[in-house]
């Protein structure tokens, strides 16, 4: 299909989404969404209804039930549940994105036949891969695994695993070997979360959510036939992983900060500051950063589409993205004045900006530190994208130089 | 469309991708003629490309690119004002002589212009006609009808006059036509503005790449140091965004003047930034005359007051969204 054929079909798809959610998002779920206990039930209905109505996982291949969506159609979905304010799926994500596109990658037949319906009727994964000494230097991965006869013995920690408290199974990054370079001894498990020995515990975020968990690890046996790919090769098995984040997340992200700029505009004139130039100002001022953060996403779904993307342009999207977050939040804050310091009930999976803008600045930090940090990505982006040379792996001095 | 964008593209990179920064006005004024570059706007039933705002995209990010002098952003405004006078017996002629390079100038201030002076006008002292206009008319002032008196800026890329009208000139439209042309005529000169800056930051921050990863003190590149990297991925972030937003606002269809000055303000803050940091990764050198990097600072300045500053285009832009959102 090409022309205006193409069109009117997007066009199609987008009005029967906005019909499917005129009659299926949930509504007033914000303020049901006052506990835990109210978020997993949210979070649960609504991704069943998603199921249900054949939109909840767009991205996978078309054999799937609710696959087989091209990137222009998965645009027009999310571009319409960001304007219908629909809950994001957060439960779900790690299952339907990280856990998914790894099966489908680099799991067996018959592993995806087992495991790939299951999420499908809710079994939530997390991904085990950072370590209180391996962050955002993830190769330095140490929790260990020892082959015994046909499965391993698993030993060690890991933290920020999104979700991982509510999470059924776990994608593991172990240490297998200390021979070689480090990322050549890891090896990738999936994990039952049920097993003897695994202990989650939630993260408390300076917010007062607790997303993420720490997983601690004592003597957990995972069968041999878990492992995704060989021994050793775990590291290019969890590039697969990784990868699968930079999907269409940032553009939902950014048109919902678009969509939510009303919330700021509310504030104003609530404090009755529409002739307050400075106020205004800066509100204009973060309207056309956030418009440029929308088109900055769109250029780079248009880039993919066309098979043009380049390393590091997700880091460009990434990096706009969480620094005009933080100046929105912190606008909120700004606006908020004296109300803003009084502590308030957080809504739980409200999304980046409520309108608790002292918890909305803090869970600002999600995004400058989760998924690969700032510095990262502009690590990244100087590297990959300008050009610039890469920090070489030990650095000394000359001999004779001072 | 996005072939014609390539094309035009392609054009300008052959008149001044490789030629030096800011070259000789009189070559350049001649190379722009010749590209056809003053016909891209005009209709083509009146001889022109009938091209739209892409196109003027294009070259005014070239232009930027290489702080190519002169008054080819003037000359579009004055053409896009004749193109719509329709009732104007000399409208062909004009376009033709336009098109062809006589220099026919217009303010770049930003707003209308005074009932009987103008600011920041372009070549005044070698153009046939400037371009006036108010709230309710839009006028081509012959050169006889008009006093110039040159202001030296601290941008030399930029020959600016003040200008005193002394007489009527030809009525170009009148009424609510006028004002819908004068709105016309102030979207043109914020998209071009905001075109010339994200062009000028592009070349700023490869100059400024290409110094840092050949320059070398402790023993290394300074291209290595990670506080610079940083610095750069900043600037990159920021430009890119910038320049996806200008892509994104050419194909918008309606004129929206808020929103293209809420572009060419973000496209004049990046420009600025990606300037003042110019200078300063530059080190030493780019603080000499002798060092191109002052003369995208001063660009950058300049741009960044002409057309409405960024003050009064962020008040606009929060107004409007602060309507938008009370919808």
């Amino acid at each position: 299909m090409e022309g205006q054929a193409l069109t009117d079909a997007l066009d199609g798809l987008r009005q029967e989404v906005r019909q499917w959610l005129a009659d299926n998002a949930p509504h007033g779920w914000r303020e049901r969404s006052s506990s835990e206990a109210a978020f997993l039930q949210i979070q649960r209905d609504w991704f069943a209804k998603l199921v249900e109505g054949g939109y909840a996982v767009p991205h996978w291949p078309a054999q799937w039930p609710g696959g087989g969506r091209s990137l222009a159609e998965q645009k027009i979905l999310y571009e319409e549940l960001a304007r219908a304010d629909t809950p994001r799926l957060l439960l779900s994500f790690m299952s339907t994105y990280h856990a998914a596109c790894t099966l489908f990658e680099w799991a067996s037949e018959a592993q995806q036949a087992l495991l790939i319906p299951r999420i499908l009727a809710g079994e939530i994964w997390c991904q085990g891969f950072s370590e209180p000494n391996a962050g955002s230097d993830l190769a330095n991965v140490r929790t260990r695994a020892e082959r015994v006869g046909d499965h391993y013995v698993v030993n060690g920690q890991k933290l920020w695993s999104t979700m991982g408290q509510f999470a059924d199974k776990c994608l593991l990054l172990v240490r297998t070997s200390n021979d070689g370079p480090k990322q050549a001894g890891l090896t990738y498990l999936l994990l039952d979360l049920k097993a003897p020995g695994v202990t989650a515990r939630p993260i408390h975020q300076i917010h007062g959510d607790e997303e993420f968990a720490e997983l601690f690890l004592d003597n957990v046996e995972i069968p041999v036939s878990d492992r995704l790919g060989e021994e050793g090769q775990g590291w290019a098995v969890a590039q697969s992983t990784l990868s699968s984040e930079r999907g269409l997340t940032l553009l939902e992200l950014s048109a919902r900060l678009r969509g939510a700029l009303w919330r700021l505009a509310d504030l104003i004139r609530a404090q009755g500051r529409q002739e307050d130039s400075g106020i205004v100002r800066d509100f204009g001022r973060l309207s056309a950063k956030v418009d440029a953060t929308c088109a900055v996403a769109d250029q780079f779904l248009a880039n993919r589409i066309a098979g043009i993307e380049r390393v590091g342009d997700a880091s460009i999207v990434k990096l706009s993205y969480s620094r005009t977050l933080r100046e929105f939040t912190s606008l909120g804050i700004r606006l908020g004045g004296i109300d803003a310091q009084y502590h308030s009930p957080i809504t739980f999976g409200g999304g980046m900006e409520t309108g608790n803008w002292m918890a909305d600045f803090m869970n600002s930090y999600a995004w400058t530190i989760a998924g690969g940090s700032d510095e990262v990505q502009r690590n990244i982006i100087a590297e990959r994208l300008v050009g610039m040379p890469r920090e070489p792996k030990s650095w000394t001095l000359k001999e004779g130089a001072a | 469309m996005t072939m014609t964008r390539a094309e035009v593209q392609d054009a300008a990179d052959k008149a001044f991708g490789q030629s030096d920064l800011a070259p000789d006005a009189a070559h350049s004024w001649a190379l722009i003629a010749e590209m056809g570059w003053l016909m891209m706007g005009v209709p083509e039933e009146l001889g022109g490309l009938g091209l739209g705002r892409e196109a003027a995209g294009v070259i005014h990010q070239g232009v930027g690119k290489a702080l190519v002098p002169g008054p080819v952003l003037a000359q579009m405004l004055t053409i896009e004002a004749l193109a719509a006078a329709d009732h104007l017996p000399e409208r062909e002629a004009l376009i033709a002589d336009a098109m062809a390079g006589e220099v026919m100038t217009a303010s770049l201030a930003g707003g209308l212009d005074g009932a009987d002076r103008l600011t920041c006008v372009p070549d005044a002292d070698t153009a046939s006609h400037v371009l006036h206009v108010t709230d309710d008319r839009v006028a081509l002032v012959p050169a006889q009808q008009v006093a110039v008196t040159y202001r030296a800026g601290w941008d030399k890329s930029r020959r600016l006059f003040d200008v005193v009208l002394e007489g009527p000139g030809l009525t170009l439209a009148q009424g609510d036509a006028a004002r819908a042309l004068a709105d016309r005529i102030e979207a043109l000169r914020l998209f071009c503005l905001a075109g010339d800056s994200l062009g000028g930051a592009e070349a700023a921050l490869a100059m400024t790449v290409a110094y840092l990863e050949t320059r070398q003190q402790f023993d290394r590149p300074l291209a290595l140091f990670q506080a610079l990297k940083h610095r750069v991925a900043d600037m990159r972030t920021q430009l890119t965004a910038a320049d996806a937003l200008f892509w994104s606002r050419a194909q918008q269809v309606e004129t929206d003047i808020i929103a293209l000055g809420a572009l060419k303000a973000l496209a004049c803050t990046v420009y600025r930034l990606v300037a003042e940091e110019a200078i300063q990764l530059h080190g030493g050198i780019g603080l000499t005359m002798e060092h191109p990097c002052h003369l995208f600072l001063k660009r950058a300045m300049l741009n960044g007051a002409l057309g409405g500053d960024a003050d009064h285009w962020d008040e606009q832009t929060g107004r409007a969204a602060l309507a938008a959102a009370a919808v």
